[in-house]
């Protein structure tokens, strides 16, 4: 039994990846990680030196909205309401962050990089390459995005001419909306190695006894364990069009999320909210939980089930047709 | 720490609300109000910056309490979202080597 993944070029012993974020950003988790079994690392994006004011990280920047503190997080859905921005060292500390990590670790380690203009971007993308990173995720979905950047205006650009100067596998991790498809054909079409699905969603929640937006008052990431469902269509969606790999992410809390990834299509699943809420020890949880099932679905690796149910979607005339729902007609008599 | 502590009511607790210029006056650290600490372990996995321990307090009511290693907080806020007696509390971060801002040199008398 085996659940090594062939990912865009990399050779991972499992599918999980740490999706980028707090997790990620300093050498020691990448250790921890690396200790626990993950099949590679996203580190926390990186922003060009002219969003420098997203390195600062406001003080607190995470609210857990619906989550009962009585019954200690056994809530079964909640949202983590994250204002965490970028990276918060330097760039320079960035590319060392990089380089301590692929010299200390044998996982892949992918840098992420949030820029606005295609230079910003190269530059970003070159130096991770440079640096060692074995492949590099453009973040260009990020909810804590300043301004509006436009997919079309800005990205196609971008993708473009980062895939032109990095040799390493470029990841491009796009929004749960709109347009997912057609972005990602969009960046397939403009040579990225594979896609991500989903960043989060950029959120906001009010608090009606102060009359106030909650936390600092600004827009803010959400996620949460039921974002899985909005998730599953768009891998769905994309897998059955796209021939480039996806790496999934958004609301795995358990073993049996990550399968259902894998059966939608997905190659490697990135995880990041479920180790803030139930500490890094739920890695091997959900190892264990994947290998029962392979064990008791008699699969030898993990290949032979992915796109499973993909390839089981039924389109909805062939459902009319097949259901042949003899009680439908008008429901108009007023009684 | 134990300074900033002394006779405070404990009038800010959790996120909500924040004391009034927050941002402005404080770079927070949680701190753990010992009275109210039930030895539950829930805070410890949720931080991960490896910033909360358990120690034994034999003195202690429930024998155990969480500290807060203010080197390593990074003021996050997530243990404030796993207390279910609400025993975390907001304090000045004194670890930090930057200028302290004048409006913060008179912070011990503040309610916190």
């Amino acid at each position: 039994m085996n659940i090594a993944t062939s990912f865009a070029g990399l050779n991972m012993r499992s599918p999980l990846i740490v999706a980028s974020g707090p997790a990620s950003h300093g050498v020691n988790q990448v250790k921890l990680a690396e200790e626990l079994g993950f099949g590679a690392v996203v580190l926390k994006t990186v922003c060009s030196e002219k969003y420098d004011n997203m390195r600062y990280w406001p003080r607190p920047r995470y609210k857990l909205l619906d989550w009962d503190k009585q019954i200690g997080g056994r809530s079964k859905q909640f949202t983590l309401y994250s204002y965490e921005q970028g990276y918060s060292g330097t760039l320079r500390d960035y590319w060392d962050l990089i380089g301590i990590c692929k010299a200390k670790t044998n996982i892949p380690i992918i840098g992420s990089a949030f820029a606005d203009s295609p230079e910003d971007w190269v530059n970003l993308a070159q130096h991770i390459e440079q640096s060692g990173a074995d492949a590099v995720e453009l973040d260009i979905s990020s909810p804590h995005r300043p301004g509006s950047l436009g997919f079309k205006t800005t990205f196609i650009a971008a993708i473009r001419s980062v895939v032109n100067v990095v040799k390493v596998p470029v990841l491009v991790k796009l929004a749960p909306g709109p347009d997912v498809v057609s972005q990602s054909v969009a960046a397939e079409k403009c040579g990225a190695s594979a896609i991500t699905l989903c960043n989060r969603l950029r959120g906001f929640d009010v608090d009606i006894e102060s009359q106030r937006p909650i936390l600092h008052g600004y827009f803010a990431g959400v996620g949460g364990p039921w974002a899985k469902y909005y998730n599953f269509r768009h891998v769905a969606e994309a897998a059955s069009v796209i021939k480039i790999p996806i790496s999934a992410s958004g609301g795995v809390m358990n073993a049996e999320d990550v399968i259902k990834y894998v059966l939608l299509g997905a190659s490697t699943i990135q995880i990041l909210s479920v180790i803030i809420v139930n500490g890094w020890e739920t890695a091997t949880k959900i190892e264990s939980g994947i290998r029962a099932y392979m064990e008791r679905k008699k699969i030898n690796s993990l290949e032979e089930i992915r796109g499973k149910a993909l390839r089981k979607i039924v389109p909805p005339d062939e459902i009319i047709k097949w259901s042949g729902e003899p009680k439908n007609g008008p429901r108009n008599e007023w009684n | 720490m134990g300074r900033v502590m002394s006779g405070t009511d404990k009038k800010y607790v959790g996120l909500n609300p924040l004391p009034p210029d927050f941002v402005r006056l404080y770079p927070p650290l949680a701190f753990v109000f010992e009275e109210d600490c039930i030895g539950c372990d829930r805070c410890i996995p949720l931080c991960f910056f490896n910033a909360l321990k358990m120690i034994d307090k034999p003195e202690h009511r429930y024998k155990r309490v969480a500290i807060v290693d203010s080197d390593n907080c990074t003021g996050c806020g997530l243990c404030f979202e796993a207390c279910p007696t609400d025993a975390f509390i907001w304090v000045p971060d004194k670890t930090i080597g930057h200028p302290v801002p004048k409006a913060e040199n008179n912070m011990d008398d503040r309610d916190i």
